[in-house]
């Protein structure tokens, strides 16, 4: 018992197992002496020996299995030996093949090596014999003045490898190629010197052929920018005589000409159209022989002569129009203002018509000089960093904005803006001044006149091809109208319609007056005076049509001049923002729109307060005398003669048809939609002031009924809404008794929505003197 | 709080003047009504709020570059005329509300006034520029606001007093001549401001302190509008008198940012 106890410790230690095994010493065994706790460590104890016995079990169990696996591993052994010597060998073999490998491979490197030093020295061999060549060449091309073929050769020559050159001295015959280079060299100075002369020669005698032919000589002999600016020089004098022609013709014009009002921008035109043709001419010549990316140069040159000639027209034309004076005459007009002094404007029509045209060919030029120079870089640039793109962008960004064209046009086009906006509100003026209005027509003159002017600057401006100059009269035009041309519709509606009641006498006065007032205030506006009531009513009603019409001719003109704008901006004109600026400008201006329109609801509401309701409340208070508390014998007397509503009809049929007749029909339908809420609103507070019977109710369902239908048949918009609380009133009214309204609300209203609330619907049952009145109070609604 | 860095930093709060001797506002919330209508997003039917800036100054003074530095972030050493006007649009998101500055940059060359000029109608925010280290071009800004007035309706818009060019003056001579340019502000009834486009010196703080006073008054307008449609009756006026106004007005520097 004492041997397992020992020989279970260790492990059960070891472990950190049961802690019992290490508690059982055999001091502890041996000091225990109570029987209950020796029982206790014997149980103990034979658990333990049954599970170390399980594991000594398992653990022989496994024997078999790990011996034979020793044999498998003992057999192993020789195989092992026998792959170690084979690896050893094929290891020697690898390293034999690698040095051998390497052998060879030196090998082929030095037989490269020979092979490009042999390339090198057929190369150079040729070069030296090229060079030989070239000297021996030039001589004689020069002695035969075949300048084409010394260029080449000088060419050749310049293209050389200079070190090739330095190494060919260093050879045998150093001193001789030292006296051919020096022979080469002189050769190339003289060339360049003849040729300079032969191109100034050709250029004196205007030969275009021998011009181009040295011209194609200048960049072989690495002259580029020499022969460019050479070039141009000679393109330039071009130029210069054909726009010099050009101006004399100009001068010599006759005033009668077909083309004499718009013969500067004529004249600009014929200037670019050369230029142009030039462009398109020499385009090719320079790409084959200067190479891509060289047009911006000929063209920097072109410019300048550009520049001199469009100042020379500009001058001219500034001169003999009298540009200037007549903009600081129209300057004058508008701080002053005084009728005598002012310029008129049909004398700056055919001027500004001009101008816009000189601008639109300025515009269509530069544009085309930058396209043509942008796909110039394109194709030069193609292989450059974005820093030289960058750099040519902004050199050609310099070019367009900064030359003296550019500048020019906008002076002229910054004076053009004044003068077309003083041009526009002086004939703006003037076709209100001479407003008419023709019998049977529902608008006066103005109104086309004045959008035909709108238009018409608008579209001049739109024809100079400047996005700034055409927003800019954007805004100029909305302000005329908002201001300006809304303020004089406003005035005349102020004026008001003159009911023809007894309140005639009173408002004709009145009217009379302020027609003298605004007169005089005004000065310029409505000297005519309205001599009697109908005319005042005719003008009133015009006016109102006008407003209308306003409103949509400007969102006609919007959408008219945005279909142009992106015709223009697809041409490519106007910068990256210039959709955004006419789409702010235009959208400004469609703004304009709804003024008009807010005008116009104030008008109609005047027109139905003053004129409409003064009629139509007394007809409607007749219905206050016509008793609705009737019996059988006087229901049917109303039957034969109606009593009210018949004239009530006959009576509005009359009005509404005066307003029918002079309004257009969107303005005549939102009147009767006004006049009918008018009838609704008042007929409510009559209802409400009689009483009923119960006939008296059906009386008033038919009256009511039949006014429906007669309204109905005169408006366009549904009214049923209008008068769905009278139509719920009458329903009331026609009931038996008093608790047969439940039958219609709450949940049994079904798709009646009730307009009335339960106060009202109490108010109105109590309007029937047949009902009573603790009847009313006792219902639940 | 702009659209790009999407934290919606306007929404609750005004970002400050530059000083308060030349400021139009001191308050440092919005209106009550506007805050109540941005958060119940009740900011009317129409889409989107575009309010129209005008800058306006002598030639050369930095209007471009002040723009560029605020819309792209960019400074170009290089001088490039502007050609008649120029025009960016900076979209905001402000307490909610996409908002959007239209500015329309207008060349201060002499031969431009009369195109610039036709841009001037319709301006909520008027900027006038000038440039600190040139008194001149100050003195020139009454000239060019008084242009720019002509075309609106009085009382219709904000106006600024910018110098720009800060980084080229020292400190002393900015000192002396921001004073003369308060003097002008407060003749102007404009809020000033000094920045400098080539550091981004405040030029981020006055664009925001811009369209929050732009965004307030377009959105009051707005809510007008539709109030007097609907014929409310006076449901706004109990809010108005709020005690929080007086407060914030002496508070409002230790309240702000």
């Amino acid at each position: 018992m004492a041997a397992p106890g020992s020989g279970l410790r260790l492990p059960a230690g070891e472990g950190g197992g049961s802690a019992a095994a290490s508690s059982l010493s055999m001091e502890r065994i041996r000091s225990l002496t109570d029987l209950p706790e020796l029982e206790a460590a014997y149980s103990r104890l034979c658990g333990e020996e049954k599970g170390v016995e399980e594991e000594l079990e398992a653990l022989l169990e496994q024997q078999s299995t790990i011996e034979s696996k020793m044999v498998t591993l003992h057999r192993l052994g020789p195989n092992l030996q026998l792959i170690e010597g084979d690896a050893r060998q094929l290891s020697g073999m690898i390293t034999f093949t690698c040095n051998l490998a390497e052998n060879v491979s030196s090998k082929v490197r030095q037989l490269d090596l020979a092979k490009n030093r042999l390339y090198q020295a057929i190369q150079r061999a040729d070069d030296i014999l090229d060079l030989k060549f070239c000297m021996d060449g030039v001589q004689t091309a020069l002695r035969n003045e075949d300048y084409e073929q010394a260029a080449a050769h000088i060419h050749r020559y310049l293209s050389l490898d200079k070190s090739v050159i330095e190494l060919s001295r260093q050879g045998q015959e150093g001193s001789i190629i030292d006296a051919n280079l020096k022979l080469l060299q002189e050769a190339e100075q003289r060339l360049k010197i003849i040729v300079t002369e032969k191109f100034d020669v050709a250029t004196k005698q205007g030969d275009l052929p021998q011009v181009e032919r040295f011209f194609k000589i200048f960049p072989l002999l690495g002259l580029h920018e020499e022969g460019l600016s050479k070039f141009s020089e000679y393109l330039c004098k071009q130029v210069a005589n054909k726009a010099k022609e050009n101006l004399l013709l100009v001068m010599e014009t006759d005033m009668s000409d077909r083309r004499a009002a718009v013969i500067f921008a004529d004249t600009l035109t014929l200037l670019f159209e050369g230029i142009a043709r030039i462009v398109e001419t020499h385009q090719p010549i320079v790409e084959t022989y200067y190479g891509p990316g060289k047009l911006y140069t000929l063209i920097k040159h072109l410019q300048v002569e550009c520049d001199r000639q469009v100042e020379k027209v500009v001058d001219t034309f500034i001169k003999q129009r009298d540009y200037h004076r007549q903009f600081q005459h129209v300057q004058n007009s508008i701080v002053r203002s005084s009728a005598t002094e002012k310029i008129e404007p049909r004398e700056l029509d055919p001027i500004l018509t001009e101008v816009t045209l000189m601008n639109a060919r300025s515009e269509l030029y530069l544009r085309f000089i930058k396209r043509r120079i942008v796909s110039d870089f394109e194709v030069g640039d193609s292989m450059a960093s974005e820093e030289v793109k960058q750099a040519h962008q902004k050199s050609l960004d310099k070019l367009l904005n900064n030359c003296l064209l550019s500048r020019t046009m906008q002076e002229l086009i910054g004076c053009y803006i004044t003068m077309e906006e003083y041009f526009m509100r002086e004939t703006v003026n003037k076709a209100v001044a001479m407003d008419m209005c023709e019998k049977g027509q529902l608008t006066s003159s103005m109104v086309d006149d004045v959008f035909y002017i709108v238009k018409k600057c608008i579209g001049r401006a739109l024809s100079s091809s400047s996005i700034d100059c055409l927003c800019a009269m954007i805004n100029h035009s909305t302000t005329e109208l908002e201001s300006d041309f809304r303020e004089v519709l406003c005035t005349k509606l102020k004026l008001g319609f003159p009911a023809t009641t007894f309140q005639d006498i009173q408002r004709g006065v009145t009217s009379a007056v302020n027609i003298m007032h605004s007169s005089l205030q005004q000065g310029k506006f409505d000297t005519k005076g309205i001599e009697s009531t109908d005319e005042a009513k005719q003008s009133f009603l015009v006016t109102l049509n006008n407003v209308e019409v306003c409103s949509e001719n400007i969102m006609t003109l919007k959408k008219t001049l945005e279909s142009d704008c992106a015709k223009l901006l697809s041409q490519g004109f106007g910068g990256e923002q210039a959709e955004a600026k006419i789409d702010s400008c235009l959208a400004d201006m469609a703004a304009v729109s709804n003024k008009f329109r807010d005008l116009l609801q104030e008008g109609l509401s005047e027109l139905n307060s003053t004129a409409v309701k003064p009629q139509v409340k007394p007809w409607i208070n007749l219905f206050l005398s016509v008793s609705h508390n009737i019996e059988e014998e006087e229901f049917n007397d109303y039957e034969a003669n109606d009593p009210w509503v018949q004239q009530f009809i006959i009576n509005l049929e009359q009005q509404m048809a005066e307003f029918k007749a002079g309004l257009s029909p969107v303005i005549y339908d939102s009147l009767s939609s006004l006049t009918t809420s008018l009838i609704a609103i008042e007929l409510e507070k009559v209802v409400l002031k009689s009483t009923f019977s119960r006939l008296g109710g059906l009386q008033f369902d038919k009256e009511l009924r039949s006014l429906i239908a007669y309204l109905t048949t005169v408006t366009t918009w549904t009214i049923r809404d209008k008068f769905a609380r009278l139509s719920q009133m009458a329903t009331i009214l026609n009931l038996e008794r008093v608790t047969e309204i439940l039958d219609y609300w709450g949940p049994n209203s079904g798709p009646l929505t009730w307009r009335l609330t339960p106060a009202e619907v109490r108010q109105v049952l109590a309007l029937r003197i047949d009902f009573r009145s603790e009847d009313i109070k006792r219902l639940r609604l | 709080m702009r659209a790009s860095n999407s934290s919606p930093l306007i929404a609750l709060y005004y970002l400050q003047w530059y000083t308060p001797e030349a400021c139009l506002q001191f308050k440092d919330h919005f209106h009550a009504l506007v805050r109540s209508a941005c958060q119940q997003r009740n900011t009317g039917t129409v889409g989107l709020k575009i309010s129209k800036v005008v800058v306006v100054g002598d030639l050369y003074v930095g209007k471009t570059s002040l723009i560029n530095r605020f819309c792209k972030d960019i400074f170009d050493r290089d001088y490039k005329a502007t050609i008649g006007v120029d025009f960016e649009i900076e979209r905001f998101e402000i307490a909610g509300v996409p908002y959007n500055l239209q500015i329309w940059d207008t060349a201060g060359q002499e031969k431009f006034k009369c195109i610039a000029s036709a841009y001037y109608r319709g301006a909520e925010v008027i900027i006038t520029v000038f440039d600190l280290a040139d008194i001149q071009t100050l003195e020139h800004t009454k000239q060019w606001l008084e242009d720019a007035l002509r075309e609106n309706e009085p009382g219709s818009s904000f106006i600024f007093l910018v110098g720009t060019k800060k980084d080229l003056v020292s400190g002393a001579a900015c000192e002396r001549t921001e004073l003369d340019a308060i003097r002008f502000a407060n003749e102007m009834q404009a809020e000033y401001w000094s920045v400098s486009a080539k550091t981004g010196e405040n030029v981020k703080e006055f664009f925001s302190r811009v369209a929050a006073l732009a965004f307030e008054q377009s959105m009051l307008k707005e809510l007008e509008k539709s109030n007097g449609r609907m014929a409310q009756i006076g449901a706004g006026n109990l809010i108005r008198n709020s005690p929080e106004t007086p407060e914030s007005n002496s508070q409002a520097s230790l309240n702000c940012c």
